[in-house]
């Protein structure tokens, strides 16, 4: 039955993933993306007739695990932030030469602005890079619409799909009308006879990456309607792509004006050049408005009659995100003004919740390199979470924080160009993420790095999910080759403070790589009960365990 | 053809305060008035503790910009004083203010209140509420934020019906007792009319 909601932007690509029939999805936490898996697994769960939604360690294992549906002959959605999808490059780029059996797509929300992520890199161009489709909403409607699509274009075309969306409107809230679910259908898996398809040793690879090409014309075929040339009365024209299309739409809607601009509206890549060819011949100079890199700004200004204006000659910023304002001011319509308050006002930044355990952790970290008079050497690499916060007033703790698992490896790094005392604070979910790998590194090297996890037992930034790693973090460290006698396991509490001091002392004094498990459950999750149950279960397990011990025989 | 007006509310306030819930009932209110509305909002870092701000936009005609332009808002409804001033400039010169006297200073740099107060009076059309007494009052901690919007709702489209729906099923998880308070939060915002509203 169709029906009509509230939802995100992500939201909409979540609800229409369960509509096209997905047997699965996947993906890792991360803004603005997170809200996107976190929907789909309520419905999915909901429905209880045999899908599956799994977080996964990281986002390659995400997106291996798709493929791995899809292989199986299933559809399939995975979720990830733009920088999540550098570390399933590797699986995305490689999976347009196996190709896809059961339709997948990939939602990729993108950050520009940078609100809540290390760069605003364009996920528009990593699909190209690996000569994959790119759907581009602009509305929640559009993220619902486009993800169906993109379903069946996957399927058609038999290569994945991303649908990439940003911040805003990955974040936008509107109303929603669905269509009816599907349920999951399988074609069974991928049939023997093109197994070889799938298999990228040399031989095979030359081939599929031949067939790639070879499909460009009937991609480009596919996504024709998604792209349309409007004209206008004007030699001026506008360019639009996602929410540069939706700024510009509302645009007009107050000023009836802008409708006489001829337009290319783009909603898909790649573009056909004979569309652009035709809409160029059309005007003298086009104003480009597209979110994050000049993309389609570059492309355009390669053909050289016409004049091309945006982040590349000054008409908008080069860097940030785009904004009705910045339309107007490139479209020469007068700013709109208001009246600013007559008082400089201080920037309230976020910082950890009051009793975070996390604080407790840093201020250990910093007495015992203190008490040693290693603080003005003493190099502390961070990594991504809630307690990167720590790297600005009052704690200003951390000295380098650039991507997942960074931490690790770059201060086993430094401690082998001889920095003492090199230091990583990694958070559980991190670490599992991409740490572990990082930590037999550490081990083989033998490197004299201080190795802090600070394990609040959920993700904590993005929405307290459950940490993959939960309750298995000494036992992963051990795994790694780390001595019993270098590991140990400390609570974060005022009053374990001087004990902890210590332990963090003799730890940063100790040759060899040591690892410290700073444990105390997220205060929000706490407060939301989040593990309770995983809690009670665990004990009512170890207690029914101690039990049949007890009445032997 | 003719220009739309377009209507824009903002919402502001610090992580945790609500924000998002109050920004996600005004939607849903002006949704079933028959509007055309969106809603924007920026998750994440800014939920601990720091500066949060959502954007209603509505209009009679589809729309598809969630945010709006400094100038362009005809209400801003603010948790605490202090992020009601950062936000100003997104008021219309028409426009109003509703917002807390109840500060949230557990920060660095915190401006003396006395001249916060004095700016927010000084923009035209400020509605400013004692949240801390109220919510002592009604005996209900987090009464600020709906008393605000009950405030502000006599500045928006919304049949009094359609409020006491949206906030009822808002709640209605939380048990009967949750959703009178909230209730009663929402009537006695509306029963305030300060003097200086009018002006």
């Amino acid at each position: 039955m169709a029906q009509s909601t509230l939802a995100l932007g992500v939201e909409a690509v979540g609800c229409a993933g369960f509509d096209a029939g997905i047997k699965g999805a996947f993906g890792y936490p991360g803004t603005p993306s997170t809200e996107g898996f976190e929907c789909v697994e309520a419905l999915i769960h909901a429905a209880a007739d045999g899908r599956v939604a799994q977080w996964a360690a990281n986002e390659k294992v995400a997106y291996d695990l798709a493929l791995g549906v899809s292989f199986a002959g299933f559809r399939t959605l995975v979720t990830m932030k733009h920088v999540g999808l550098n570390v399933a490059l590797d699986a995305y780029a490689n999976s347009a030469l196996t190709g896809v059996h059961g339709g997948l797509v990939l939602l990729v929300a993108d950050d520009p602005g940078m609100h809540s992520s290390q760069n605003e890199q364009d996920s528009r161009s990593l699909a190209s890079f690996a000569w994959l489709p790119c759907l581009e909403p602009s509305t929640v409607q559009e993220c619902y619409d486009f993800t169906l699509r993109a379903f069946d274009l996957s399927e058609a075309l038999q290569v994945p799909v991303m649908v990439r969306l940003v911040t805003r409107l990955a974040h936008c809230r509107a109303p929603l009308d669905r269509r009816e679910a599907l349920a999951p259908t399988g074609l069974g898996p991928v049939p023997a006879a093109q197994a070889q398809d799938w298999v990228l040793i040399p031989s095979n690879a030359r081939r599929r990456y031949e067939d790639l090409l070879a499909k460009q014309p009937r991609l480009l075929a596919a996504l024709a309607d998604l792209n349309r040339s409007v004209p206008g009365p004007s030699r001026r024209g506008v360019a639009l792509a996602g929410m540069g299309r939706a700024y510009f739409h509302q645009l007009a809607l107050e000023h009836p004006e802008l409708r006489d601009l001829p337009r290319l509206e783009l909603a898909a890549q790649p573009v056909d050049p004979d569309l652009e060819a035709a809409f160029l011949a059309t005007v003298d100079e086009v104003l480009v408005f597209e979110e994050d890199y000049p993309l389609v700004e570059t492309r355009l200004g390669l053909r050289a009659r016409v004049k091309v204006h945006g982040r590349m000659d000054g008409a908008l910023p080069r860097v940030g995100e785009l904004s009705p304002r910045l339309l107007k001011a490139a479209l020469g319509l007068a700013p709109s003004m208001g009246t600013p308050a007559e008082l400089d006002l201080p920037v309230r930044a976020p910082r950890f919740c009051d009793g975070c355990g996390h604080v407790d952790a840093f201020e250990a970290l910093q007495e015992a390199l203190g008490n040693l008079g290693a603080t003005a050497q003493a190099r502390v690499f961070g990594d991504i979470g809630c307690y990167t916060l720590a790297a600005q007033e009052p704690l200003s703790a951390l000295h380098a924080v650039v991507e997942m698992g960074a931490s690790i490896s770059m201060a086993v790094g430094a401690a082998l160009a001889g920095l003492h005392p090199a230091v990583a604070v990694i958070g559980d979910s991190t670490f599992g993420h991409s740490g572990l790998p990082a930590l037999l590194t550490a081990m083989d090297a033998g490197a004299d790095v201080t190795i802090l996890i600070l394990d609040n037992r959920v993700v904590g930034m993005t929405g307290q999910q459950p940490s993959q790693a939960l309750d298995q973090v000494e036992r992963m460290v051990l795994g790694m080759g780390i001595p019993e006698a270098s590991l140990q396991v400390l609570t974060p509490l005022p009053r374990h403070h001087e004990a902890n001091v210590k332990a963090v002392a003799a730890a940063l004094q100790q040759p060899g790589p040591s690892v410290l498990v700073f444990r105390r459950e997220c205060i929000q999750s706490l407060r939301r009960g989040v593990l309770r149950e995983h809690d009670r279960n665990e004990k009512a397990e170890r207690a029914s365990a101690c039990c049949s011990l007890e009445v032997q025989p | 053809m003719s220009a739309l007006r377009i209507h824009g509310i903002v919402l502001s306030g610090v992580g945790g305060q609500g924000v998002l819930s109050l920004a996600q009932i005004v939607l849903e209110a002006l949704r079933r008035s028959g509007f055309h509305a969106l809603q924007s909002e920026i998750h994440g870092m800014s939920q601990r503790g720091g500066s949060v701000q959502a954007q209603v936009c509505f209009a009679e005609v589809p729309l598809t910009s969630p945010i709006l332009d400094e100038g362009s808002a005809d209400l801003l409804i603010a948790l605490e004083p202090l992020e009601a001033l950062r936000h100003v400039a997104m008021l219309r010169p028409d426009g109003h203010l509703v917002a807390s006297e109840e500060p949230s200073a557990d920060m660095a740099g915190y401006p003396p209140l006395e001249d916060i107060y004095r700016a927010l009076k000084a923009v035209r059309g400020a509605c400013l509420l004692d949240t801390e007494d109220l919510a002592r009052r009604l005996r209900h901690p987090q009464a600020g934020g709906m008393a605000l919007l009950g405030m502000a709702s006599r500045h928006l489209p919304v049949p009094e019906a359609v409020w006491q729906a949206v906030i009822t099923e808002r709640f209605a998880a939380k048990g009967e007792r949750v959703i009178t308070k909230n209730l009663e939060a929402f009537a006695a915002g509306q029963g305030l009319v300060p003097a200086r509203a009018e002006a």
